[in-house]
């Protein structure tokens, strides 16, 4: 679904990215780990069109998404949930999910999925009039994934979502996005907490120096003497 | 004594709509786009031209010359991102310095100023009052033309506070302001959002200039003086703060006005001078502001 | 000898010969707008030292012009003092000036510092209107006479201020570039212009280098407002109007930001064309500028400087620092 290759990306005359390749398949769970300074971050901004790349080619559906900017990636069917300062923390919830649908063209429009995104998250129906940057770590987390599913996305790409959240909220996010996961959503996570990542996870992609590195099931990287013992600090054998 | 002052009160009201019809346009230029529109008076004066070829040399009614007037403007100011400040944009980025966009919008204003010296000429232009008569209060006698301007003006700030609270475009401005990242995330696309915010803060301008026109004259520099004391005003009120502004437009008209009982009117000036020179020493964030110098 | 030294070499026998130009052709107005163009051509790299090269950008600039035109004016006329003595007086005096508006400029930034700058000129600009008993109020100073012990033939007395001017002018950019280019000065500046806060925390003491930008800037824009007023003869309060600083900074623009010589150049020749012209009319010239500013600051950043100095590969993108970036 979203295939991405031999891209390469700089700001200014600074190379982070180097033919970089990836791809998520639909109602895939991919994640992106490395050391800090990989690129990860630098690599889903590219995706969604913060970072235009200098070589390869971004798909999605068959689309090209290269050279495109944000606000017209996301209406591929793309959501993008930042590390931090996700929401409008000067407007309300409400708000925040009104604009959320902005892309469906008017307000009355929006109305209805907003609806249903109360639905799926109760706690932001009571918290409806309050002030989003009041919220919990976790609860604009949240509302900043809740606010992408407005527009229905086929894939959510997610930076860092466990960033600065204590364990409580971690389980609640990742609980939310399997569940976001089962109803058909493709994820593509960039984390630093590689335990999480790689239990939610089907596959996973590994950065170093904004290269590839390596890449391969989860179930296989968790095995791997070397992921261990170099993201996990674990002793092999 | 206190009819004096209440009559002075009055008139720092009437010229408080006008300031911050102004002042209000040209913080949300800043909050949206980080800019300072030194050309905002060109547009202002604009607007006052506007009205005079409506009125005077068309012949038309003053309701259908405000409205024209306010419109001319706002295509004027529709044209400003895309023409000058995008290009500038894409070749430095958008975190260029600050004072680049300051010297492009100066150049723009000495531009302006001087092409509607070179076309219209220098003289002062008349233009008759929209309403004739006034309100006779015991005290003081205010003329028709104030009155349209507290009752336009108040009702052009309450129009634009309105839709910047409801309407989808409204909310995507103010997105805009806060979060260019996520308003972009939410598929709002930020250059029609930056040409439309200059637009509409243009028209606040000329609508404003259109106005005062009957009581200030139409000249090519008649905007000047108000984009200063509108700095002054911003930076009381805190530069990006909309309700701040308007509050700073009441305070520094209503000082102006009362200051004649106690300072020479040559002086008057120096207020809005003074109290942005206070403020920034003092108090860089206003009253209202967050964004720190 | 080297690509540089015949560079430089044929630099200074066009320079030499562009200044002696005028002197040999002697005719009244060439002499008259070459002097003006000097005179501006120093208020520009006195402005572009401040803010271009240190990145304090004032939008007031036309307030120290001003305040050093009337102390001479006001010295001369009031206590008899020689143009040595007025000039040198503008010069120190406006210096000092500087160096206060420095202080609370120190904590502004960006939009700020040039907000507060351009109070600044407007208050300068108010003073001179208001106050009439020392600076003549609107309609200004005219009879303080000129530079002392020049002759009275006009001609002559012409060619001898040309002298002067194109002298101490040049001698103010020297100085200015031997500051920039010779002494820890340049480097501090520069840093300050790029990143104050990597600035200091490499210990360069932004302080003080910013106070002695302003007050170098200062002295040098009084000195260039004394000139002024000992040619001119005239001085009034447009002379510190918003419309001159905004001139001055087209001229800087025109002529290159932050090179501090590409002002100097920039005015010389946007002030003899503009003058030169003034027969299409005298507006055109002011749109003429803003035009200048407008085109130039979007297309061609670097001014007249930078088309000279070609560069091969793509400037860089001022984009958010690397680290900030990476993951």
């Amino acid at each position: 679904m979203l295939a991405v290759e031999g891209v390469s990306a700089a700001y200014g005359r600074l190379e982070i990215l180097h033919k970089v390749s990836l791809d998520v398949g639909p109602g895939e769970i991919v994640g992106i780990i490395g050391p800090n300074g990989a690129g990860k971050s630098t690599l889903l901004k590219t995706i969604f069109g913060y970072l235009p790349p200098f070589e390869g080619s971004v798909r999605f559906a068959g689309d090209t998404l290269a050279g495109l900017s944000p606000d017209r990636v996301m209406r591929q069917g793309i959501g993008y949930v930042a590390q931090a300062g996700g929401v409008f923390a000067d407007m309300s919830v409400h708000e925040n999910l009104v604009l959320g649908g902005y892309s469906l063209g008017s307000r009355r429009a929006a109305t209805a999925a907003i609806e249903r995104v109360y639905a799926q998250f109760p706690l932001f129906r009571a918290r409806a009039h309050q002030r989003a940057g009041s919220l919990s770590g976790g609860e604009q987390r949240a509302l900043a994934v809740a606010r992408t599913l407005v527009v229905k996305p086929r894939l959510i790409i997610l930076d860092e979502p466990s960033a600065a959240l204590a364990p409580r909220f971690i389980d609640e996010i990742y609980a939310t996005l399997a569940a976001l996961n089962r109803s058909g959503i493709a994820l593509l996570i960039v984390e630093q907490n590689v335990r999480r990542i790689l239990d939610a996870a089907h596959r996973i992609v590994v950065l170093d120096m904004g290269r590839n590195a390596f890449a391969g099931a989860s179930a296989e990287l968790r095995q791997s003497d070397r992921i261990r013992r170099l993201y996990l600090g674990e002793d092999a054998g | 004594m206190v009819e004096e002052i209440l009559e002075f009160l009055i008139l720092g009201l009437v010229l408080g709509g006008i300031y911050a019809l102004f002042a209000v346009g040209l913080t949300l230029i800043f909050g949206v786009l980080d800019i300072v529109n030194v050309a905002h008076g060109e547009f202002f004066a604009i607007g006052g031209y506007a009205l005079y070829v409506a009125m005077v040399v068309l012949g038309l009614s003053p309701a259908v010359g405000l409205v024209l007037a306010t419109a001319v403007v706002f295509a004027l100011g529709l044209v400003v991102y895309p023409l000058l400040i995008a290009p500038l944009q894409k070749r430095l980025g958008r975190r260029a310095p600050g004072p680049l966009f300051l010297v492009l919008t100066l150049g723009l204003s000495a531009l302006m100023q001087n092409s509607l010296l070179a076309a219209a000429g220098g003289e002062y232009l008349k233009v008759p009052p929209a309403v004739k008569g006034g309100l006779d209060l015991s005290f003081t006698f205010v003329s028709g033309q104030r009155l349209l301007i507290l009752i336009v003006a108040s009702l052009g700030l309450a129009a634009l506070f309105l839709f910047l609270r409801f309407h989808r475009q409204g909310m995507a401005i103010r997105a805009v302001a806060q979060n260019p990242a996520a308003a972009q995330s939410v598929g709002i696309p930020l250059g029609r959002i930056f040409t439309l915010t200059i637009g509409l803060a243009c028209a606040l301008a000329g609508l404003a200039g259109g106005l005062i026109a009957p009581l200030f004259s139409v000249y090519p520099a008649v905007g000047f003086t108000l984009t200063i004391k509108a700095f002054a005003i911003t930076i009381l009120g805190g530069m990006g703060n909309l309700l701040g502004a308007l509050v700073a437009s009441l305070i520094i008209a209503t000082v102006e006005a009362l200051s004649v009982l106690v300072i020479p009117s040559e002086w008057q000036n120096a207020i809005a001078f003074g109290t942005m020179i206070l403020v920034l020493l003092v108090r860089p964030s206003g009253l209202f502001g967050k964004k720190q110098p | 000898m080297s690509g540089l030294r015949v560079r430089t070499l044929a630099i200074a026998v066009l320079a030499a010969a562009g200044l002696a130009a005028p002197l040999v052709w002697s005719h009244p107005f060439v002499l008259h707008v070459a002097i003006q163009a000097l005179i501006w051509a120093l208020f520009a790299a006195s402005w572009d030292l401040l803010s271009g090269y240190t990145g304090q950008v004032s939008f007031g600039h036309a307030g120290f012009f001003s305040i050093g035109a009337y102390t001479a004016a006001i010295l001369t006329k009031v206590a008899g003092l020689s143009s040595w003595l007025g000039m040198t007086a503008a010069l120190l005096l406006c210096a000092l000036v500087g160096l206060c508006v420095g202080f609370p400029a120190l904590r502004l930034r960006g939009h700020y510092l040039a907000l507060v700058t351009l109070g600044f000129g407007e208050i300068v600009q108010l003073i001179a209107t208001n106050c009439e008993n020392l600076t003549g109020g609107p309609f200004g100073m005219h009879d303080y006479g000129t530079f002392t012990g020049l002759p009275s033939d006009p001609l002559a007395q012409r060619q001898d201020a040309y002298v002067l001017v194109a002298a101490i002018a040049l001698a103010g950019l020297a100085i200015m570039l031997t500051l920039t280019r010779r002494t820890n000065a340049g480097p501090a500046f520069r840093a300050i212009r790029e990143d104050q806060i990597l600035a200091g925390s490499l210990g360069i003491d932004t302080t003080y280098y910013k106070l002695l930008a302003f007050t170098l800037s200062a002295g040098f824009a009084g000195l260039a407002g004394a000139l002024y007023a000992y040619y001119i003869q005239l001085v009034s309060p447009t002379v510190g109007s918003a419309a001159a600083s905004a001139l001055v900074i087209g001229m800087a623009v025109f002529g290159g930001i932050g090179t501090i010589w590409g002002p100097f150049l920039g005015a010389l020749l946007l002030y003899s064309i503009t003058e030169g012209l003034r027969f299409i009319g005298v507006v055109y010239n002011l749109i003429a500028v803003g035009a200048v500013m407008v085109v130039f600051v979007i297309f061609v950043p670097r001014g007249l400087a930078g088309i000279r100095l070609h560069r091969r590969g793509r400037q860089q993108r001022a984009d958010r620092p690397a680290a900030d970036a990476a993951s």
